[in-house]
């Protein structure tokens, strides 16, 4: 029975193959407040959408904002998910913004299956941002200033969590290699807090740097 | 516990939007929005209490109600529906976040470790 405290040193541990904890706020603030921005933006483009104001600012493709909100593909989507996508698009980005913002800063251990939510909400966000432009594109017909804004954003928010999200699997991988545990695997990935984690912890962060 | 105030302000706003969408003389969504603003109060609020401290969890369950009630109640769905699904979505974000979230679990900050 371990009944260590860790140290302040160790919540802020450097993570191999990373000379940064991943999970440090200096990482995860400026996700979250780019994703705070490209919320923002996504507000003024559902407040088109749903026509409560009259115009997009867009000062490089003129029309073609509104063509691209206005657009059938846009209203089909509108008709499967009972909201417009740009308010799909707020909650996705303050999902990001709330998932980066929650845990401490060693959470990639703390809280794996928090770390393994926010990569899921973040990683096909940027996915579904590179579909929209190319509907944008092959579909539309037509450009959208802010909307290419946002997608650029959600690629750059995909970069900036990878790293933290690649952490934390390593870490439930390197469970499963050592322990091949079901219950074990499942107890880190909520976790749980045990002398074998632990350990397995320990070698991830006593791994050589690359 | 900045998720259970959010969840808490969030509820606020479910309980005034049939004002806001001009829907308040129609009776089912004047209480059901009150109601669910309650239950989403009362699950909070035991989130406070150590013994209940999971009871937010319980609101992913009303979040998802809310979600299927704004896509299906009726199609399109009316402005004060479409509130329901964007909350709904919101709710489930929010109350998947741990109590005292900035800070390690209970087991970090105690030493408690199982062998």
């Amino acid at each position: 029975m371990s009944n260590q405290i860790l140290s302040t040193q160790d919540i802020h541990a450097n993570v191999p193959p990373y000379r940064y904890n991943p999970s440090a706020w200096s990482q995860r603030i400026p996700i979250c407040v780019l994703a705070l921005v490209a919320a923002l933006i996504s507000v003024h483009l559902s407040l088109f959408q749903w026509g409560l104001i009259d115009s997009v600012y867009d000062p490089v493709f003129g029309d073609g904002s509104e063509n691209v909100l206005k657009s059938d593909t846009a209203t089909t989507m509108y008709g499967l998910l009972g909201i417009h996508d740009a308010s799909l698009g707020v909650l996705a980005y303050l999902g990001d913004a709330i998932l980066g913002f929650a845990g401490s800063t060693r959470r990639w251990q703390y809280r794996p299956w928090l770390v393994i939510l926010f990569g899921i909400d973040v990683i096909p966000l940027g996915v579904v941002s590179v579909v929209l432009v190319l509907c944008q594109a092959f579909l539309v017909g037509s450009w959208c200033f802010l909307c290419l804004v946002t997608a650029a954003i959600s690629l750059l928010l995909v970069y900036w969590a990878w790293d933290e999200v690649r952490v934390s699997l390593t870490y439930l991988w390197l469970i499963w290699k050592e322990h091949h545990d079901k219950r074990l695997l499942w107890d880190a990935f909520w976790g749980r807090r045990n002398e074998r984690l632990d350990a397995t912890a320990e070698r991830l962060l006593s791994r050589e740097v690359d | 516990m900045w998720g259970r105030v959010v969840e808490i302000m969030t509820a606020v706003w479910l309980a005034v939007s049939p004002f806001v969408f001009g829907v308040q003389d129609n009776g089912t969504l004047l209480w059901a929005d009150i109601g669910i603003a309650s239950l989403i109060w009362l699950f909070s609020g035991l989130s406070y209490w150590r013994p209940t401290r999971h009871a937010h969890l319980l609101i992913l369950l009303v979040s998802a109600g809310l979600v299927l009630w704004g896509r299906f109640a009726e199609i399109p769905p009316t402005p004060a529906h479409q509130n329901h699904i964007v909350v709904g979505l919101f709710l489930m974000m929010i109350a998947v976040i741990p109590n005292q979230a900035s800070l390690p679990p209970q087991a970090w900050r105690h030493g408690e470790s199982q062998a």
